[in-house]
């Protein structure tokens, strides 16, 4: 299927500004990293609520946390990794321990960057939000939820990290409306639930019409939101299906398959198989290639949905 | 509460002194050499150089305290307890679960602390943001932060260093408690940010040395903030580990103390010699 295809960064840049200018204390903080998270139309706009920082991301951290404590709100938006993964301990401990009222923008999730290899690949960026408690780990699907999720963000108190890729996003959803916590059946089935995050999602509603027309009815589900996780929905999605594939484009190990796995354990134990990408430094390359060799293309999803649902519970 | 006199001044610290060991009593031990080296200079913020209100703890353009060596946190409490911010029966839950005065610090849990430390490193890019903020909102309060000399060593400092000079933050105010000592040795000796100063005022800042312990010094280098508009203040304040206690001064070992009933003993008659000289 077609879809109309967005410019994400745009969208963070449009949300930015319409929501700055209802709320004052909203600022974006930078690590030489604003401008190319669509944050110009701001920074011309309201140059005095700009903090460019240069290279430098646990100071980023601990400004914006800083300026959480006096009223502000500040946004904090470079590539996934440096905003996570690099000042981790700071993340932890000023935004996660102090919880603070920071919004922190992983952009270039996944294999986004991916010419540039391991360095730059953001793959356990929601592994590491999640592990701090009182976190919000949004992964917004299409450019309609992007909208939705930026502006949940900005209005909600605590501490959120969004995480989004700056490829073309395309809108698949009408809805802007955004709940934080809710995951969204998108597809009714009774053979195998698919529960996905982030914009591989559209792989995943192009497989499941696939595996329709060979037989195989799948539920697809939606899920937005990494913390706080909808667990009703995966525990419905359970005692629908009897097994369930988690399809994301991050490591197998610690994102949203892990976290289906704890509460499949907890409420619903069924079968589960994560989907993602493989627990190994992948090499630089196309990010087409990338895709297909973790299966996450929409032939990778058909062919391991089919070999799951065919194995003996 | 707030006072310029420095004798006034020195019986408040040798109070809270007190109110360290009264902490360390409770728990059996404690941080007690880095909270002394450290504690005439929260005294001098307390009662002399910062506009607080411990009945108003959170009021909007309050001037802020960051104690980026959380782990100096019983000298916050002891002062905190003594300026009235808490009763001081609280003083005897140190090391208790779920008590309000952690080992290190606890913004959730006290009234009077304004950031989660203990972790080096995070004070004064926290302070920083506090800082940008404050200017952004045309409020003339300051933000004061404590570092030790060891905790140098955490580059995070130096992204600070950068940031409160590139925008001139000279609401900014941090003091080094320049004891010298670390657990492994001489500061110098582990690794030598020295001079500490030269080190700042190569990033922009203006900078003051003083003898950390002194009262008189202390209040004078509060009174000259801002040491020159548009740039960042460092105090760099020579201080002495476990000043306040004769055992304790200058020895590495007392960075962490677990007390004996006789040197419990002998630290309080020592202070409470010091306070009833000073009350003559």
């Amino acid at each position: 299927m077609k879809y109309e295809m967005f410019d994400a960064k745009k969208i963070i840049g449009e949300v930015t500004l319409q929501e700055a200018d209802a709320n004052p204390n909203i600022v974006v903080v930078s690590t030489d990293s604003a401008p190319r998270t669509g944050m110009t139309g701001f920074i011309t706009k309201y140059p005095n609520r700009y903090y460019e920082l240069g290279i430098m991301e646990q100071g980023a951290v601990g400004v914006s946390s800083g300026l959480a404590t006096a009223g502000k709100v500040p946004i904090f938006c470079a590539p996934a990794p440096f905003v996570t993964a690099r000042p981790f301990e700071m993340f932890k401990i000023d935004i996660g321990y102090m919880q603070q009222n920071v919004k922190a923008i992983g952009r270039n999730c996944g294999f986004n960057y991916s010419d540039l290899g391991p360095t730059h690949y953001g793959l356990e960026d929601m592994a590491l939000a999640r592990l701090i408690p009182g976190v919000t780990v949004l992964a917004p699907i299409d450019a309609s939820q992007l909208r939705g999720a930026m502006r949940a963000m900005l209005r909600h108190q605590g501490p959120v990290y969004l995480r989004i890729g700056t490829a073309p996003i395309p809108k698949i959803f009408e809805e802007e409306e955004f709940t934080i916590g809710k995951g969204q059946i998108v597809r009714e089935g009774k053979d195998v639930a698919i529960i996905t995050t982030g914009e591989i999602a559209v792989n995943v509603f192009e497989a499941a019409e696939t595996l329709a027309a060979q037989g195989i009815n799948a539920m697809v589900v939606a899920m937005p939101t990494v913390l706080p996780l909808d667990e009703a929905i995966i525990k419905k999605a359970a005692e629908a299906t009897g097994r369930i594939v988690v399809v994301e484009e991050h490591y197998e190990v610690g994102g949203l398959g892990t976290a289906v796995c704890e509460t499949c354990a907890k409420l619903a134990p069924v079968p589960v198989k994560r989907l993602g990408v493989p627990h190994v430094y992948l090499s630089a390359g196309p990010y087409i290639d990338l895709v297909k060799y973790c299966k996450l293309d929409p032939a990778g999803i058909v062919e391991t949905v089919k070999e799951f649902t065919t194995q003996e519970k | 509460m707030r006072t310029g006199d420095i004798k006034e001044l020195e019986i408040l610290a040798q109070k809270s002194r007190r109110n360290v060991l009264r902490m360390i009593r409770a728990n059996g031990s404690g941080h007690l050499g880095p909270a002394y080296s450290c504690i005439d200079i929260v005294t001098a913020l307390y009662f002399h150089g910062m506009d607080v209100d411990p009945k108003n703890p959170e009021k909007a353009d309050r001037d802020i305290f960051l104690l980026s060596a959380g782990h100096k946190g019983m000298a916050q409490y002891a002062v905190l307890a003594e300026a009235g911010f808490f009763d001081k029966s609280i003083l005897d839950t140190f090391g208790q679960f779920k008590s309000p005065i952690p080992g290190h610090p606890d913004m959730h849990k006290l009234a009077g602390i304004e950031a989660n430390t203990g972790s080096l490193g995070h004070g004064l890019n926290l302070a920083c943001g506090i800082a940008l903020a404050r200017k952004q909102d045309g409020l003339k309060s300051r933000v004061f932060v404590i570092t030790g000399d060891g905790e140098l060593a955490e580059g995070s400092n130096w992204e600070a260093a950068a940031i409160a000079a590139h925008y001139g933050l000279d609401n900014l105010v941090l003091f080094v408690d320049h004891n010298g000592l670390q657990i492994s040795g001489q500061t110098k000796d582990v690794m030598s940010f020295e001079p500490v100063a030269d080190h700042f005022g190569g990033f922009g800042w203006k900078t003051k040395e003083i003898v950390g312990n002194d009262m008189k010094e202390i209040v004078s280098a509060f009174d000259a903030v801002p040491f020159e508009k548009g740039k960042p203040n460092l105090v760099v304040a020579n201080t002495v580990k476990g000043k306040g206690f004769s055992k304790a001064e200058n020895q590495v070992d007392y960075h962490y103390w677990k007390p004996s009933t006789e040197d419990m003993a002998l630290a309080e008659k020592e202070l409470a010699a010091k306070i009833a000289e000073l009350e003559k």
